[in-house]
């Protein structure tokens, strides 16, 4: 029952980033043709003096006390209870998994898909990793190392819309599939396990970092401006920070974030 | 030589002229649709074409929300859009076990293309995306004992007991905790009972393990299984209720239903062996027609 309510919790209370409007508008069926070709699309420029923006994600306070996940299927291999990563906090206070990014950035230097394919692992009954970020571009591995059936179930965040629903029947099991083409926010789940859950940010501008478990990040190149930071986590939600980029210095910009 | 063209020229002609009309009736008119939608769909699917009609606190499973192109009956791989056909194919036969009815009878081929032209406008994924190539189903084997068999082992290797339970009866251990792409609460199917939804016959079943069932927590297993497996655990889901139609000497496959086959008959071809399906009825489409037509 634990687990159950603390699954509903994150579904319900996942915060939805407002990404690029291009990528909305396909998806979220809420604005008009019309304004989709208003959209700026990213443009690469060339950056030869770009800033640096560099900082740490940390929690207020102390992270809450959320029971574990209490395992109702599968135990012989999953376990009785597996711990809850809402909030991974490392020894300095730094927040990890935490995704920071710059919104609406038109223009930059080029966009890598190098990895060809980022990665995304059913393993204990769980995915790793939990938080990541791609381009528009780049594949996705979806693979299990789990005697179980797993079904990897990507959604666009905004409308719940499936993007593919993967079996992954036997451990070894891998596939390499497509991202979809817009930008956006996607939430994956395991239907059969119901308290899995990943994210993935994917993005049309390579200005983006996702915190290990120091909390920190870095994004490089970025051309001088002022800009809006977003640092989001899956239950303390969205804060945005103002910053502004000097050619060739490194400005910092921490977060605190408050655990809900 | 010129009598042979003198005939040939107006058969071709004809022949012509007759692809060319079917070209025109294939395309659907959304401001027709949307008359049509309004006497047969609205009150059911609701205005915006979000599930949410008047009725729909009354329907288990809730109406389709169409704003998604979210679609579980499709021709096409897990996440695509459906085609027009497909989506016409609904229309004709209904779906089984739901309020869902058929209008085969209710609506012509030409009111079909044009309502499904205007459910098409509920999700802009239509205006940017276009439906995935259709799964590719091979010929089916021979429904024999040895399928059946072999194809019990496959149920077990992909591990469907999760959801469907030891004896398919939809009761596994994830059961209890499904919810669809609407976060609804959704059962996995009893194979053994009553007919299934998207269809009965061996290229039905096949088409759900590839496409898998969107919007649900049916998954593809088009990158895992391979097709004798697939045609064995066809066999195997056959074999649990005595109304699915088996292939039992390795026939064609049963003519599935085309897109504007008005007659939908379901003449078995030697070696096929139906039993009577339960005809999905129009009453509940005609009476809301009655009740609530704006145009009466």
């Amino acid at each position: 029952m634990i687990e159950f309510s603390a699954g509903r919790y994150l579904i319900k209370d996942c915060p939805k980033p407002r990404l690029r409007p291009r990528g909305a508008a396909v998806i979220g069926g809420t604005l008009l043709l019309a304004q989709l070709a208003l959209a700026d699309p990213y443009t690469v420029v060339a950056v030869s003096n770009g800033g640096t923006i560099q900082g740490v994600v940390k929690l207020a306070g102390t992270a809450p006390t959320i029971a574990p996940i209490e395992v109702t299927k599968n135990q012989d291999y999953c376990g009785e209870s597996i711990p809850n990563p809402v909030y991974v906090v490392g020894k300095d206070g730094g927040l990890q998994n935490v995704e920071v990014y710059l919104k609406d950035i038109t223009k930059g230097k080029a966009v890598s898909t190098d990895p060809v394919s980022i990665s995304l692992v059913n393993t204990h009954c769980m995915f790793r990793p939990r938080v990541q970020a791609a381009t528009v571009g780049q594949q996705i591995t979806i693979s299990s190392e789990d005697p179980v059936l797993h079904n990897t179930h990507p959604q666009n965040s905004e409308t719940n819309a499936t993007i593919y629903n993967i079996a992954l029947p036997y451990k070894g099991f891998s596939v390499t599939k497509p991202l979809p083409a817009t930008p956006q926010l996607i939430k994956v789940k395991c239907d059969a396990h119901e308290w899995m859950h990943a994210w993935i940010f994917e993005f049309d501008h390579p200005y983006f970092a996702t915190t290990g478990d120091d909390g920190k990040f870095t994004i490089k190149d970025v051309p001088p401006g002022t800009y809006t930071l977003v640092a989001w986590q899956e239950a303390a939600g969205e804060k945005t920070m103002t910053v502004t980029v000097a050619a060739g210095k490194t400005v910092t910009a921490d977060f605190q974030l408050a655990p809900k | 030589m010129a009598t042979r063209i003198a005939t040939v020229l107006p058969a071709l002609v004809t022949l012509l002229l007759a692809a060319g009309h079917a070209r025109a009736e294939d395309v659907g008119d959304a401001t027709r649709g949307k008359v049509v939608y309004e006497q047969y769909c609205v009150l059911c699917h609701g205005e915006k074409g979000d599930g949410k009609g008047r009725y729909s606190g009354d329907t288990i499973p809730v109406p389709r929300d169409f704003r998604q192109g979210t679609f579980k009956w499709r021709t096409t791989p897990s996440g695509s859009l459906p085609t027009d056909a497909d989506l016409e194919k609904v229309l004709i036969t209904g779906l089984y076990g739901t309020s869902m009815s058929s209008l085969r009878t209710t609506l012509n081929h030409q009111q079909r293309l044009d309502v499904v032209t205007y459910i098409k406008t509920f999700s802009p994924r239509f205006a940017t995306e276009k439906p995935q190539p259709p799964i590719s189903i091979p010929p089916e084997p021979p429904y024999t004992a040895k399928s059946v068999a072999r194809g019990a082992a496959v149920y077990e290797k992909f591990n469907c007991a999760q959801c469907h339970g030891d004896g398919a009866e939809g009761d596994g251990p994830s059961a209890d905790d499904l919810k669809d792409d609407w976060d609804n609460p959704i059962v996995p199917y009893d194979l053994t009972e009553g007919h299934i939804k998207c269809g009965d016959s061996g290229p039905d079943i096949y088409r759900v393990f590839i496409g898998g069932l969107n919007g649900t927590p049916m998954p593809s297993f088009a990158d895992s299984i391979s097709p004798d497996e697939a045609w064995d655990l066809v066999h195997f889901i056959q074999s649990l209720s005595p109304v699915y139609p088996k292939n039992v000497t390795g026939g064609s496959p049963p003519p599935t239903t085309k897109a504007g086959d008005e007659t939908r008959k379901r003449t078995p071809s030697p070696g096929w062996v139906y039993l009577p399906i339960a005809a999905t009825s129009n009453a509940m489409h005609h009476a809301m027609s009655a009740v609530d037509s704006p145009n009466k």
